[in-house]
């Protein structure tokens, strides 16, 4: 066992640092409050992701033939943490980078590699999924939108809710219903935004402006070239997707950097003599670094080339015991950041939220860890 | 970074198993609290493992991944040694017993005649204990043989070690077996309920029970993680996160792997015990949580 980054890495890491420092602008971190899927980040993210594909610094990790140069999974967990510790400059288009393009390069056509990838790699797609529906959220595999295939031709029709980035993203990777087998009746398609018949209405929300979203399919024809594997292959397929997700959004380094902020505002203002908020400040901390560790061993294990299964949950639940403590902590001791006096600590707090419900609630992982890791016996259905 | 082990260490571990193999059930009708066994005393001595720590290219982390992997066994061994004695630069031939100069009227475990027993206050001495100087507790619910120190050696051997460094290992030591007894605990619970029929259904069925076991193996597994960077780096924060960890999780798993258990969490005929009641011991060390938490807060932030 080596916990140690290498020379190599560590070079890597103060790159990605460097650029951050000399890229985002003065007042980048109250322009961070808008939600990652604004207009106004997502604008900025496609200037932003131009760059950093400029200094390939977008798809490092990708295949050298498809644009990226070839680095191993530390690498992308590198970049991902820097990211993600500065707010996420690149919106939405981090999800494009973490698990879609990983999963074009795996399973999808070439003409469809070349289509979507290169748009990916040089900073300018925004992608949604089009996974939950009304009456289908951690039970998934009950979704209702449906594809029925004329010709050569899908028509779709159907309901999905909570898609984060809809209003402004130019393609849907979309689960839908091609059979009626409850796992291998569900297929993707790849479908264009503007097609006709898809309506996308905003909700809400406690993450910032245009986060989430209803969209509807009302017989939108998609070609059957657009169906990403095969008819029913969907649940292979977004096993191997949410896999790289999980893993893909490093919150802990982001909830361990706004604990340090934290304590620095806390110490500045006198606020740290106590023993009480050392204690807490210290829960919070073996939370964060105990996420780290467990996120690491699984990269590590990808980067031998081992295929990561139920564990990538039990690290992903770890995060969100880390990123809950942290939010409590500055509630409890800080609660003044709520009120806009520091902006990125409010920044992380609007994002915390997500943690345990995005990519799989926090119960479907413990459900997960309980059938996979530990071999408990399935509840009856 | 690369935490999968080197060829090193998985020969020593694959070495280590088949010698514990014997060993891995034990008849626990007279075993009472503090289950132990000379012959595996003997053969890790004999096998050297405990003194790994003391190559300098197999460290304190192989050391740390030979104590969790002993830690797992029913019986209950003087494994704190095999991380402590390196940095003393003594052998582990006798068991080494901590004490804190504020807290000496603790029971400490292993501490009979002939232990080292090594205090830690403003300075780091030891002195090897007399018959005098102890007073067993047979009656001590530990899961470990304790003793409490009735008198300090007069004389005593001075160490030229930072106490803050000698805590630093003591962390480890503490994060490691916990991590280990926090592992065979869980591993027998789910055992347990995954057999165990109620309502006409296995106990481990239920989704009140599968979560919370999954917390605890969420918990386990990230203490292991912990304790073995801590091992690998020594560094002071990393030792204290991973301890705190090691105490908090034991508050959170150690009655719910016995309320789990029904009945028998409640039995001396089953295991879970000898590692939920040595967690109990550990529990205390150092402090407790609130030290160990201070001490997280003392190395990252000052």
């Amino acid at each position: 066992m080596d916990f140690r980054w290498t020379q190599e890495e560590a070079a890597f890491r103060a790159r990605i640092s460097d650029f951050l420092a000399e890229s985002l602008p003065a007042d980048w971190e109250r322009f961070a409050q808008h939600g990652p899927a604004s207009p106004a980040l997502t604008k900025y993210a496609e200037e932003f992701c131009g760059r950093l594909a400029e200094q390939d610094l977008l798809t490092p990790h990708w295949p050298v033939e498809l644009g990226g140069l070839g680095l191993d999974p530390w690498h992308q967990t590198i970049l991902a943490e820097e990211m993600w510790i500065a707010g996420e400059p690149r919106g939405g288009q981090y999800m494009n980078i973490n698990w879609i393009g990983p999963t074009l390069i795996r399973y999808g056509t070439e003409a469809q590699k070349s289509r979507y990838l290169p748009p990916i790699a040089e900073g300018r797609a925004l992608w949604c999924q089009g996974f939950s529906e009304p009456g289908s959220g951690s039970d998934l595999a009950s979704l209702r939108t449906r594809a029925v295939l004329e010709g050569d031709t899908y028509r779709v029709s159907g309901q999905k809710i909570w898609t984060s980035y809809a209003g402004l993203a130019d393609t849907c990777f979309l689960l839908c219903r091609t059979s009626e087998d409850r796992k291998r009746g569900i297929s993707i398609l790849l479908v264009p935004m503007d097609s006709a018949g898809i309506t996308v209405r905003q909700i809400p929300s406690l993450i910032g402006q245009g986060d989430i979203h209803e969209v509807f399919f009302d017989d939108v024809a998609v070609p059957v070239s657009a169906r990403l594997g095969d008819e029913g292959q969907a649940w292979e397929i977004i096993g191997f997707s949410l896999t790289n997700e999980r893993l893909g959004i490093p919150r802990y380094a982001l909830a361990r950097a706004a604990l340090d902020r934290a304590v620095a505002v806390l110490q500045a203002q006198g606020e740290w003599a106590g023993e009480a908020v050392k204690i807490e400040a210290g829960h919070a901390a073996a939370l964060c670094e105990a996420a780290r560790v467990a996120s690491y061993a699984i990269v590590s294990a990808r980067a031998r080339g081992e295929t990561v299964g139920a564990q990538a949950s039990s690290a992903r639940y770890a995060t969100v015991m880390a990123e809950r403590r942290v939010c409590e902590f500055i509630t409890e001791y800080l609660p003044e950041a709520l009120a806009d006096a520091h902006s990125y600590l409010k920044m992380h707090h609007q994002r915390g939220i997500v943690a345990g419900i995005a990519a799989g609630a926090a119960e479907i992982q413990l459900n997960i860890i309980a059938s996979d890791v530990l071999h408990l016996p399935r509840e009856p259905r | 970074m690369d935490l999968s082990l080197s060829a090193d260490q998985t020969a020593i571990l694959d070495a280590l198993d088949a010698l514990a193999r014997p060993y891995a059930s034990a008849p626990l009708h007279d075993a009472g609290f503090a289950l132990t066994s000379a012959a595996l005393d003997r053969a890790l001595q004999e096998g050297g493992f405990l003194d790994v720590g003391l190559d300098e290219d197999l460290g304190i982390g192989t050391a740390a991944l030979i104590v969790e992997r002993l830690t797992r066994l029913p019986q209950a061994t003087p494994l704190t040694s095999a991380i402590i004695a390196p940095l003393l630069g003594v052998e582990t031939t006798a068991p080494i017993c901590l004490i804190e100069t504020d807290k000496v009227h603790r029971p400490v475990r292993f501490l009979a005649e002939c232990a080292r027993v090594v205090v830690v206050g403003d300075t780091v001495t030891s002195f090897i204990a007399t018959a005098t100087q102890i007073r067993a507790e047979p009656e001590a619910l530990f899961a470990y043989p304790v003793g409490t120190l009735l008198a300090r050696a007069d004389t005593r051997e001075q160490h030229d070690i930072a106490p803050e460094t000698l805590r630093t290992h003591w962390r480890i030591a503490l994060a490691t077996e916990a991590a280990g007894l926090l592992a065979a605990a869980l591993e027998s619970v789910c055992a347990h309920t995954s057999e165990r029929q109620q309502f006409g259904r296995p106990l481990a069925s239920f989704q009140s029970m599968r979560h919370r076991l999954a917390e605890c193996q969420v918990r386990t597994n990230t203490l292991y993680w912990l304790a073995m960077k801590a091992a690998h780096t020594l560094d002071p924060a990393d030792a204290a996160l991973a301890a705190l960890h090691a105490q908090e999780s034991t508050r959170v798993c150690v009655y719910d792997f016995h309320q789990f258990m029904g009945a028998m969490g409640m039995s001396l005929e089953h295991p879970l015990h000898l590692w939920t009641y040595r967690l109990k011991y550990l529990f205390g060390e150092l402090g407790g949580r609130g030290a160990n938490a201070l001490a997280v807060a003392l190395s990252l932030w000052g």
